[in-house]
């Protein structure tokens, strides 16, 4: 018996689109040996997750007949009808995702969910449905099974209810579970988690895995073998050892070098030329809280008491010098996002105060709030609803140009075009509008329209955490040697402790609203003080120390 | 937030709701031109009488006390006499409220059944035959006008076959279902293409939800998925509709029943409309309002019941 | 599908398919190209139409469908099909006009209130609370019940009541776009509310409406006409479907032409705006 259980040959998919035929998955040959873990890695586009649908037979209406096979137990997986693909999944194969919020059915039991596949293959009737349903619960480390098995998903968190489809997966004895990126959604401390149960998993039970992933970190974790792709074909495949450190094909090379990972030995990565703590403080907040009140309309009002009080930001300080890079860290929930929009008077501080070159927010004029306005800028997280859909780049740069009459109507041109020089987007954008330019090109956009007011601090708020590694690597490079040319001071906000690490001096980081930490990038990442980020670190993927390129 | 609180809120909220009701059915009698007393005693009533009548109605009061007369008088049950008939409104409103019944829950049954036959059927093989005959079906039946199809309705079937009545509304319950038959046929292919489209389109959209894929990624087949996930995800979202259906059947009743000639709640308010029967009018906006927002609330509050989210 | 089309229609609309993204489903074309039918016929109607349709004939009353009368005759011995068509600017035009004020002074109170919040929204929000008890007839017929019946009473009635539907469209998509990033941007940048509303969120918040506009359209003729039929909309001797389809009302066992021609004008134009109306929704969707 060959040791392949999966074997993928030149596969090769195609879809009709409104805009003409598309090739998502070009060349793809891949194989999987019974009991490993192979992860397969790629950015947006790539072309993972078309190929791991296909294994299931689970290609949406548009897709074209792939071309190819998919060799499992001796058949080609292509060449089979509706119905004996349903007697393989589940029972041969089964595939979980990466939000389990919406591929889970709100309305039904989280229980019932785990039991239909039992009922259907296995024929099991309602009581042993739900005694094994518990069983599994509990084998994927979820406690109080006997109570969760008639919960909601809504009532599980999000690492829970991916245990729960894992559960649901493993229900009937698969050989095969395809994970396409499971922990994406998830904080990085749960990821943690989720990754040690697939790893254990696969001890117990000798269950093969393919495991599809972005991020090379988690890959690194717990992939025996690596298959890298890239626009639908592989790039390269190899040992996680070997692909790692020593990469062949260029885009492998780029896409590790890319990775932010955090670097726990070398001690100062970032600027030294820091201006020094002889410097003002720029921004300074001392204090600051921020509850949310959750309403629901005037009743509310009239019967006085709102619903529970959400306390996002609690007694928190913090302060920024002149041309320093401060990095705020947190996961969701963390209260990072509203310190931004605080700080940028979005959001209204419920106590304490944000005070800007000695002067605090409440006490400042119009004429100096408005000033306040300009000096600090703000970048978004999703670069495509960061801009108006219906203006082009010309007309969202030049907006605010004219708006606040920053040069007079003839240079506005010139203007444009430096800005999107020193962004480095091609001149010829000019005339698009946000759908018809990539992520990355928006969010440059973005960071041009922020610099046209002539900021002082620009505060980036997650401004790649939707991006391929390659262009947040690129993003956070232009960010860089903007900084530098321009004498910012940068307030980054960040999940990602590698992203923080690369650009940042000092480091906050949040847990629940607080600031649990603070300190210089060396202070906190090597010596944390705080339980929590310690937990932090830790959980966080390493890569194996790479080979120097 | 616990779900007997939400409930609650419900409850609470239509107040401010109910109070705005009457105001503005209260207002808009109001505006009506014309001496509604004269109007209703005649043109030979002597003056004392009158202006009894005027103060028993406190017509010659400032509005706001109008206002508080007419809650008064509302809940006392003396909701004024109509100009044409002559007999007090209340009594009016008892009885023809049992024709609109009729209608109203033949409506929805005749409407709520073919609603879910058509999309089910439809949405279980998209872009087939059967799916786009039931979608050429209600794109066009949302331009019939129901009073149209009434006169064709009983053209066919009443005049020129005779197998059914052509108006009125019989004098016992099987006479009654037989006079019914034309109109609810009317009122259900009024409603059925809209309320069609939009179950449809629902249904359609949880085809390409995550949780199918993940269904069917576990071997599940299509037709269970379907019942037994894809459906609930479907009718929970749209039961606000039958809020929406008792609202339109009002609203149709006043242009069916006329032709029908059945006795019913809306020939009493197209006719009140035309003739100006000021306290007719007031109480009849009144009445409608009360039926429609009885039925939102409990719908809403069924919603809330059922759906497991809310906790 | 070219074959219903005059030859001057067909090139204006091959550009406008060729120059979006995308072929323009047929479903649409045939909505636009019905739409555009009607329209033509209203506005040619003098040259369209074999008969005065106020011209009496009493020596032709109550004929069926005949080479002289393609549609049949009244009980006046008006013609059926000259009634039919100059029924049309009527119709058409009772569609159009009904749904302007509603749409703006929907429009401008929904983005107010859904932009600003506050206690302004939360009034506006009871207000359409209370305004979606009343089945729509009701409250028109009572406004008209106020001011007397005519065409004109009813546009007045419509935009008094008519535009709850679009305040809550508006006011909802305008909650949406007041926490999307680049209205957020657009505030860190300093501009007055204003601006924003007017650059930023109004020419977003419009889509819905706009959509919406096209079934408003269908249900503004289809109650317009329903007035009519009750003698509270258009009056006598406007050419109007409803009210020849009351016409006919006495006559439907003898002479049943006279109420089903109307009716199905009535069908064949809410047929075009319906088409359009999904067609408008599909590519705003794809824009999206």
């Amino acid at each position: 018996m060959s040791a392949n259980l999966l074997s993928v040959e030149k596969l090769a998919i195609r879809f009709t689109t409104p805009f003409g035929i598309v090739d998502a998955v070009r060349d793809v040959s891949f194989t999987l040996e019974r009991g490993e873990i192979l992860g397969l890695v790629g950015e947006s586009g790539s072309g993972k997750t078309i190929t791991c649908r296909s294994i299931l037979g689970l290609l949406p209406k548009n897709a074209l007949p792939p071309a190819g096979r998919i060799y499992f137990s001796g058949v080609n997986i292509l060449d089979l009808a509706e119905v004996e693909l349903s007697q393989i999944r589940g029972e041969k194969m089964s595939m979980i995702f990466q939000t389990p919020t919406t591929f889970l059915d709100p309305l039904a039991r989280v229980g019932e969910q785990i039991a239909e596949s039992l009922r259907y293959h296995l024929k099991y009737n309602h009581a042993q449905g739900r005694s094994y349903s518990i069983e599994l619960l509990r084998s994927v480390q979820i406690v109080e099974p006997e109570r969760r098995v008639s919960a909601y998903p809504h009532e599980l968190s999000g690492g829970m209810k991916q245990r729960v489809m894992i559960a649901a997966a493993l229900a009937c004895r698969p050989e095969i579970l395809i994970a396409d990126e499971p922990t994406t959604a998830l904080d990085v401390t749960v990821q943690a988690g989720i990754l040690e149960l697939l790893r254990q998993i696969r001890e117990e039970r000798g269950l093969s895995i393919i495991l599809v992933s972005h991020d090379l970190g988690v890959v690194a974790e717990i992939c025996d073998r690596v298959v890298v792709m890239k626009d639908g074909c592989v790039v390269e495949e190899g040992t996680t050892r070997d692909i790692l450190i020593n990469p062949q094909a260029p885009y492998t090379q780029k896409l590790i070098s890319s990775h932010p990972s955090i670097d726990l030995n070398v001690s100062t990565q970032v600027q030294e030329d820091s201006r020094g703590s002889t410097s003002a403080d720029i921004l300074k907040v001392e204090n600051l809280s921020v509850t949310f009140k959750a309403t629901e309309g005037v009743l509310q009002h009239l019967f006085g008491r709102g619903g529970a009080a959400i306390r996002a930001v609690e007694g928190v300080n913090l302060n920024l010098k002149q041309g320093e890079t401060l990095g705020i860290v947190g996961e969701s929930g963390s209260g990072k996002s509203t310190i931004a929009r605080t700080l940028v008077s979005l959001v209204p501080p419920t106590s304490g105060r944000v005070i800007y070159k000695g002067k605090p927010l409440e006490e400042m004029t119009r004429q100096e709030f408005m000033a306040y306005r300009r000096a600090v800028q703000m970048v978004f997280q999703d670069p495509i609803s960061s801009l108006n859909p219906r203006m082009t780049v010309n007309q969202t740069l030049a907006e605010p140009l004219l708006k606040h009459r920053i040069c007079p109507a003839e240079e506005v041109d010139e203007r444009v075009d430096r800005l999107m020089r020193s962004v480095e987007l091609p001149a010829e954008l000019r005339i698009r509008k946000p759908h018809e330019i990539s992520g990355g090109q928006c969010q440059r956009v973005a960071i041009a329209r922020a610099l046209t007011v002539n900021p002082e601090i620009l505060i980036a708020d997650e401004i790649t955490s939707s991006m391929d590694v390659t262009i947040q690597a690129q993003i956070l490079e232009l960010l860089e040697k903007l900084r530098d040319e321009m004498g910012l001071s940068i307030i980054m906000i960040s999940h990602d402790l590698g992203v923080i690490q690369k650009l940042c001096q000092n480091i906050a980081v949040m847990h629940n609203g607080r600031v649990v930490e603070y300190g210089t990038a060396e202070q906190v990442i090597k010596l944390p003080g705080d339980p929590y980020t310690r937990q932090l670190i830790a959980a966080v993927p390493h890569m194996p120390v790479k080979a120097s390129l | 937030m616990k779900k007997i609180n939400l409930i609650l809120q419900r409850f609470w909220q239509i107040i401010p709701v109910l109070l705005g009701i009457s105001i503005i059915t209260f207002l808009l009698a109001h505006s009506i031109p014309g001496d509604p007393v004269r109007l209703i005693l005649g043109p030979r009533a002597p003056q004392d009488v009158i202006d009894a009548v005027r103060q028993q109605y406190g017509l010659d009061e400032p509005v706001l006390t109008q206002y508080f007369i007419y809650l008064r008088n509302l809940v006392r049950g003396d909701w004024g006499q109509s100009i044409a008939f002559k007999t007090p409104v209340l009594e009016l409103v008892l009885l023809r409220f049992t024709p609109t019944l009729y209608l109203l829950i033949g409506g929805l049954v005749f409407s709520i059944i073919p609603t879910l036959v058509l999309s089910i059927l439809g949405s279980a093989n998209p872009d087939g035959w059967l799916d786009q005959t039931i979608r050429v079906f209600y794109t066009v039946g949302l331009g019939l006008p129901s009073y149209w199809l009434a006169l064709v309705l009983v053209l066919i079937f009443a005049i020129r076959s005779g197998w059914l009545p052509a108006t009125g509304f019989g004098n016992n319950i099987k006479e009654h279902i037989s006079h019914m038959i034309l109109p609810w046929a009317t009122v259900s292919m009024a409603m059925t293409p809209i309320l069609t489209r939009n179950l449809r389109a629902t249904l359609m959209e949880k085809q390409d939800a995550d949780f199918v894929i993940a269904g069917l990624s576990k071997g599940l087949p299509r037709y269970y998925i379907f019942w037994r996930h894809i459906l609930p995800n479907s009718v929970l979202p749209s039961l606000h509709l039958l809020g929406v259906i008792v609202l339109y059947i009002l609203g149709s009743s006043i242009v069916i029943e006329p032709i029908f000639a059945i006795p019913g709640l809306g020939q009493l308010y197209i006719r009140s409309v035309i003739g100006r029967d000021y306290y007719v009018i007031q109480a009849m906006t009144l009445v409608f309002s009360l039926i429609t927002v009885t039925a939102t609330l409990a719908v809403d509050v069924l919603t809330l019941i059922i759906d497991p989210r809310i906790k | 599908m070219a074959d219903q089309l005059t030859t001057g229609k067909a090139p204006a609309i091959a550009k406008v398919v060729a120059t979006r993204r995308g072929r323009l489903p047929f479903l649409t074309i045939l909505g636009a190209g019905i739409v555009l039918a009607w329209a033509l016929v209203a506005i040619f109607a003098p040259f369209l139409s074999p008969y005065d349709p106020i011209a009496t004939d009493f020596n032709a009353i109550l004929q069926p469908m005949s080479r002289a009368h393609p549609l049949g005759t009244d009980s006046l011995g008006h013609d059926m099909l000259a009634q039919i068509i100059y029924g049309t600017r009527v119709d058409l035009s009772m569609g159009l006009i009904g749904v302007a004020a509603p749409f703006v002074i929907g429009i401008i109170i929904g983005i107010i209130g859904g932009y600003f919040g506050g206690l302004l929204d939360t009034l506006l929000m009871r207000l359409l609370d209370i305004a979606l008890a009343f089945p729509f007839i009701v409250l028109v017929l009572a406004i008209v019940a106020i001011l007397g019946p005519g065409l004109k009473n009813y546009y007045i009635a419509l935009a008094i009541v008519a535009w709850v539907p679009y305040a809550r469209l508006v006011r909802a998509e305008t909650l949406v776009l007041r926490n999307l990033e680049f209205v957020e941007a657009a505030r860190v940048l300093g501009y007055d509310s204003f601006y924003i509303i007017v650059r930023h969120v109004l020419p977003n918040a419009i889509t819905p409406a706009a959509v919406f506009l096209m079934t408003d359209i269908v249900l503004t003729i289809l109650l317009g006409s329903g007035l009519s039929f009750y003698g509270l909309g258009a009056q006598p001797p406007t050419p109007e479907w409803g009210r020849l389809i009351a016409q006919g009302q006495t006559y439907i066992s003898q002479a049943w032409w006279i109420s089903v021609f109307p009716g199905i004008a009535i069908v064949l134009m809410a047929l075009g705006f319906t088409l359009l109306g999904d067609g408008l929704a599909k590519q705003l969707k794809v824009r999206q």
